[in-house]
């Protein structure tokens, strides 16, 4: 199911269109199709084994499709070799060779190119300043942190001008500050050096902070392609909702112009509602509800402190979910939750 | 008390220690010294001489066979652990996999007696180059000489240091390979560029292995190349079965030793190198 999209702003730079890829009897990647404009980053958002990493490893070249094409620039390059495709990757482990110097590992995809000596330590330098790891040339890999091989990683895929920089979860090996920090530093670099890119990763904070558009992966096909702020606030299906974030789901039926919280108990519900437990608020059992928003009552369960605000585990009926409330308040005590309209995401039971 | 416990650990050790000092250096020692100890029981060279006046040319010969085979089993072992690492059909690559430990079941003597038959004049080799038109019947020739003895080490040898140097080069990440693909490197530059110098010291430690067991083998040469020159083996069994001469033989088994011992400097200095590496 994809939704559609606005259109990149300049004619797709990369296509693949259609790829399917299997693993024996078992199909990974089911008729994906997805466009990458110049300059553009696009973030593939999902959880483990869902396929978005096959997705980068077919447009590597690492992985053959069963079916579909992708195209770079217009040209085909679904059954080239690794190394003829012009693409760039950065591994989730760094991938650094540790027999070679920081400036070895930069310089090697221009020495495959056969460039002369001199403008490969040309380029070198200029990626070295670029990242700001000047004068770390000479050094041999085991002497980095975590966050200058990242770098480095970077600094190699960069340095041979890719046609498509492909990038597959490259901060989770990372310290979560070191991760914010790079996180910018990334995305600016990108930016600057104006390289379409594509975004492996199971952190919808990172998506959403890096990526001018998301495409949500589930179970092998695109759930929503969008930017980011269509994905986070107008999910199509329960799985993208879930996904974002809105992990709290609830019953409800139509009453008139609105929707009212229904105990699954009492009778078949006809709509399911995903809502954020930042969006939801505590109240006293029978407060009124203003128009439109949904009242579910139930009681306190679990607590969580989260520093500014509780987190609360609420049981009501036969659902469970989390709200979060600036008050503190005690695990049994009976409560009513308040879920305003505009933060309801409401998805027709499926069959 | 630093004392008491350093005893304490040497009571421990004594038992396995004394075992290597009865076992291994007293014989070695024994060996060592017989070889300098004339029939008056004097110190004397003359064992040296007699062995350097009959013996330097096989001398040589071992250790220019001994070489040779070293290096030709490290370039079929990087062939075959290359294609089983970087291989794309994964068929072929079962299939290699299976077949080319065989040869390490198989004991130094069959080895030999396999080659026998397969290099002579009228072998198989020759029958086979012969039916299918690569050479005349009056070109074959017996491949029974120091060439033998290299086919029956590398045969025997290769499967050994393949299955360490395959396995070293199983061990490297495979994004290490793929991250140098992508960056345009062809299967032959990601081998010598990137994993054999991941791999390169299980390599060395194989083939210094290797080097030293085919110093001591004696059947090979034995049944495939027993006329001079031969190697050094061939000529300290002569020495003691034939002529009960232990004083030349230890002499000879001393300069073999020296020969060993190339590789075992090459081996710890490999096993030091890999210490002082940073983790």
């Amino acid at each position: 199911m994809t939704t559609p999209s606005p259109a990149p702003e300049s004619a797709p730079y990369l296509h693949a269109d259609a790829v399917s890829v299997s693993y024996g009897a078992t199909q990974v990647l089911d008729r994906v199709s997805l466009s990458v404009a110049r300059g553009e980053l696009v973030a593939l958002l999902g959880s483990s084994g869902c396929g978005k990493t096959t997705l980068l490893r077919a447009i590597a070249g690492f992985v053959a499709p069963t079916a579909g094409r992708i195209v770079v620039d217009g040209r085909d390059i679904t059954r080239l070799a690794p190394e003829a495709r012009g693409t760039a990757m950065m591994f989730q482990s760094y991938a650094l060779w540790p027999h070679m110097d920081v400036a070895a590992n930069i310089g090697y995809g221009l020495r495959m190119r056969g460039r002369p000596r001199d403008a490969i330590a040309k380029r070198v330098d200029e990626m070295l300043k670029l990242l700001q790891l000047e004068g770390y040339g000479p050094r041999p890999i085991s002497a980095l942190s975590g966050g200058q091989k990242q770098r480095v990683a970077m600094g190699r895929a960069l340095a041979v001008d890719p046609s498509v920089l492909l990038l597959d979860e490259p901060m989770s090996n990372l310290d979560y500050r070191v991760r914010l920090e790079l996180r910018h530093e990334l995305r600016a670099l990108q930016q600057r050096v104006g390289i379409p890119a594509i975004y492996v990763t199971h952190d919808r904070e990172e998506a959403l902070t890096l990526a001018d558009r998301i495409a949500v992966i589930d179970a092998g096909r695109i759930a929503q392609l969008g930017t980011p702020d269509e994905v986070f606030h107008h999910p199509v299906s329960p799985f993208v909702a879930g996904f974002m974030g809105a992990d709290n789901a609830i019953d409800v039926v139509r009453t008139g112009d609105a929707w009212a919280w229904t105990p699954a108990a009492h009778g078949a519900p006809r709509a399911r509602a995903h809502f954020r437990a930042d969006r939801a608020r505590l109240a006293a059992p029978g407060t009124p509800a203003g128009q439109g928003t949904v009242a579910v009552d139930g009681t306190v369960g679990q607590r969580v402190y989260l520093g500014t605000v509780y987190r609360y585990r609420i049981h009501a009926g036969a659902d469970d979910f989390w709200v979060e409330d600036a008050e503190r308040r005690d695990e049994g005590a009976p409560v009513r939750v308040l879920v305003p309209p505009d933060g309801l995401l409401v998805f027709p039971e499926a069959a | 008390m630093t004392d008491r416990r350093n005893w304490a650990g040497l009571a421990l050790a004594a038992p396995a220690l004394s075992i290597v000092a009865v076992f291994f250096v007293a014989p070695l020692l024994m060996s060592a010294v017989l070889a300098f100890r004339g029939t008056d029981g004097g110190l004397t060279f003359a064992h040296f001489a007699k062995a350097f006046e009959y013996y330097s040319t096989d001398l040589w010969f071992s250790a220019w066979i001994v070489t040779l085979s070293t290096l030709a089993i490290g370039v079929v072992a990087i062939a075959i652990a290359g294609y089983l690492t970087l291989g794309e059909h994964p068929r072929t690559v079962a299939i290699l996999r299976w077949l080319y430990r065989w040869p390490l079941f198989i004991p130094f003597i069959v080895t030999a007696q396999v080659m026998r038959t397969f290099l002579a004049k009228n072998g198989m080799l020759n029958h086979v180059l012969i039916g299918s038109g690569l050479i005349e019947p009056l070109q074959a020739q017996s491949l029974l000489d120091w060439r033998g003895i290299v086919i029956a080490f590398v045969w025997k040898q290769a499967p050994f240091v393949t299955l360490l140097l395959a396995g070293a080069m199983a061990a490297i990440d495979r994004q290490h390979i793929e991250a140098a693909r992508n960056l345009g490197a062809n299967r032959w530059r990601v081998l010598f560029g990137i994993v054999l110098p991941q791999a390169r010291r299980t390599l060395m430690v194989g083939l210094v292995l290797s080097f030293v067991s085919m110093l001591s083998v004696l059947s090979v040469p034995m049944m495939i190349n027993p006329n001079s020159p031969t190697m050094l083996t061939v000529d300290i069994a002569y020495r003691i079965n034939s002529h009960g001469d232990y004083a030349v033989a230890n002499a000879l088994c001393l300069m073999s030793l020296v020969l060993a011992s190339f590789g075992a400097w090459f081996y710890l200095r490999e096993a030091a190198a890999k210490k002082a590496e940073p983790k």
